[in-house]
């Protein structure tokens, strides 16, 4: 791990999740102003030392709305990669150990949801739910495990024709004792960088449903919803749709460096072919 | 070459099988059946039209038996009608009693969207080839290094925020672009030339949007491939013999470096698909990710049962093309020594 942080997209990357974490969870002792607070009396001021950011149609300080739309963005994100971290992990480790008919079975399911693009099937299964952070987090979880599985798989499948596993396994090691003490633990990295990876492109589905106003639904504030706010009024107020796509980019930015970078240091062989 | 293709072909019918079931499945997950209010169906209609559809749709027989008749239209391509917009087709035209043909939705949503990503796809090739080969020869040094922040920022960018803002100052701003539909109103009367220029002007931001995420994966993809196939032994003897560097660089490494992008490009399809949802509603282009987010809102889940099951089926077309493709453009596939 310390090597990971010798790498330069590892570090800035490492440095633009920790600002936006801080700022995430400081949220109610940095933010100016109340972010649900409506005042009629400030709608869509630019930006000004009093209100950083400008204020939204119903008056409300948009830089504290971003601080609290962080904290949503950050934690869909997480929750949903963590579910189909959980599932893929699963699914992968049993495709990968077992091989047989319940690798044959689970690869074809993989690729019967890699087919059906994603954002059509979030949208349809979105369509019956009432629209909220949780269902969202499900979702986006139920639909983006494929990768981590076939990932968790071919690691399964590779580490388990080494020699410290087969010499475990003529040790007289049960199933559960290779699984959990031998093979999952040395799938980690892969496993932590998908991981990385994945909490980006949640950050952007989420924002994109909450864009369309099937994510997180107001007065709750999002990074997506305060931008649906800023393409309604975009000639008048140039501020609502820059900040939270800006905040939006470097999120994802930082999640995909400190993922690449992650990758590039842990994973020997693309190490080697760099120098 | 033609086992290869039979045997390509076999695999599909399990995953269009599957297909089948998903979309199936996703119909009910409505809370009672998609008549009833709850699942968002006009509470205005009659229960004499309720009746119908349960008829046509088989709602009052058992779930198996739904997915059977579900099973059957599909293999016709009969994807039934749209609740919403007048009852028109899903996926092909039909003619009613009266002779009349209405069109259908997905029949002419389908090229639209096709259109542009055909675009795009082009775009990225076209983009990325250079980007790639420029970043692996310069590795480390300046000209990879702004093409590495290209492509980070190019993945962080969200495509949607990126089209409001070119949205705003191309064509509100300064008026250069018109930011929505295909065409102008007075296309009809435009001679083909103008027609043309019309529709490049209306497809140019939402063509360029679509491209612009796959084009920094893909410059990345084309560079790794470069660097691979340049540490290898044959391009060392190219040298050796003293062949000029640029054929040694075009003729014989990026050859070979872009084959598996063949495969990336078949496989990028569904996202590209998926990704037109935001972009062609923002700008009002009447493709399938607009029909497909104008039904969601409107519960019409012939059409949406329909678009997931031909957008999966595309998807499958277009990973056995880029197959095919692939297995024509390395001789190692095509006479089976892989």
């Amino acid at each position: 791990m310390r090597s990971a942080f010798a790498n330069p997209l590892a570090r800035w990357g490492f440095a633009i999740i920790v600002s936006i974490l801080l700022l995430a969870l400081l949220a109610p002792l940095i933010a100016p102003f109340d972010p649900d607070a409506i005042d009629v009396k400030s709608i869509l001021l630019p930006p000004s030392p009093s209100h950083w950011m400008g204020t939204d149609s119903l008056g409300r300080d948009v830089f504290s709305r971003m601080l609290f739309g962080a904290r949503i963005s950050l934690l869909v994100g997480f929750v949903a990669v963590g579910i189909a971290t959980a599932i893929g992990v699963v699914l992968g480790a049993i495709s990968g150990f077992y091989r047989g008919w319940v690798d044959v079975f689970i690869m074809r399911l993989v690729d019967v949801m890699l087919s059906i693009p994603t954002f059509f099937l979030i949208l349809a299964v979105i369509a019956f739910l009432t629209p909220s952070i949780w269902n969202i987090m499900i979702v986006i979880g139920l639909t983006s495990w494929m990768g981590v599985t076939r990932l968790v798989r071919a690691e399964f499948l590779s580490l388990r024709e080494r020699e410290f596993v087969l010499s475990a396994q003529t040790l007289g090691a049960k199933n559960s004792r290779l699984i959990f003490r031998h093979l999952l633990p040395n799938s980690l990295t892969p496993i932590i960088v998908s991981f990385v990876l994945g909490v980006a492109s949640a950050v952007l589905v989420e924002s994109g449903l909450s864009f369309l106003g099937l994510g997180v639904q107001p007065p709750q504030a999002s990074w997506g919803n305060i931008l649906t706010d800023g393409k309604e009024y975009i000639q008048f107020a140039w501020w609502l749709s820059l900040f939270p796509g800006l905040a939006i980019l470097l999120t994802v930015l930082g999640y995909n460096l400190l993922g690449e970078g992650l990758r590039d240091a842990l994973d020997p062989r693309t190490a080697k072919t760099k120098t | 070459m033609t086992r290869y293709l039979l045997k390509r072909l076999f695999w599909m019918m399990p995953l269009l099988v599957g297909i089948s079931l998903v979309s199936f499945l996703i119909m009910h997950l409505a809370p009672g059946d998609i008549t009833t209010t709850e699942a968002g169906f006009n509470p205005k209609a009659s229960e004499e039209s309720r009746q119908k559809l349960r008829k046509l749709y088989h709602l009052d027989e058992p779930v198996l038996a739904q997915y059977g008749y579900w099973l059957k239209r599909m293999a016709t391509l009969d994807f039934g009608t749209s609740f919403a917009t007048h009852q028109r087709p899903v996926f092909l035209e039909k003619k009613d009693d009266r002779g009349n043909i209405s069109k259908g939705l997905i029949q002419e949503a389908l090229p639209i969207t096709l259109l542009i990503n055909v675009l795009s796809l082009g775009l990225i090739v076209i983009a990325a080839l250079p980007l790639g080969v420029i970043s692996a020869l310069y590795q480390n040094r300046p000209p990879d290094r702004a093409i590495t922040v290209f492509v980070f920022v190019g993945f962080a960018v969200p495509g949607f925020w990126l089209a409001l803002m070119l949205m705003y100052w191309l064509g509100v701003v300064n008026n250069w672009l018109p930011i929505s539909g295909l065409h102008s109103l007075n296309y009809e009367k435009m001679g083909l030339f103008a027609q043309l220029i019309d529709s490049a002007k209306h497809l140019a931001i939402p063509v360029f949007i679509s491209a612009l995420g796959g084009l920094a994966g893909i410059s990345l993809f084309v560079k790794n491939g470069m660097l691979d196939v340049l540490h290898q032994d044959y391009i060392t003897t190219a040298r050796a013999k003293g062949l000029p560097e640029n054929i040694v660089v075009y003729r014989h490494a990026l050859r070979n470096a872009m084959l598996p992008l063949i495969t990336l490009l078949g496989l990028s399809i569904p996202g590209l698909i998926g990704g037109s949802v935001i972009a062609e509603s923002l700008f009002a282009i009447p493709g399938m990710g607009k029909l497909f987010y104008d039904a969601v809102m409107m519960r019409d889940f012939p059409v949406i049962m329909g678009i997931l099951t031909i957008g999966a089926a595309l998807t499958l077309i277009g990973n056995l093309l880029a197959d095919i493709a692939y297995a024509w453009a390395d001789p190692r596939v095509r006479r089976g020594v892989m």
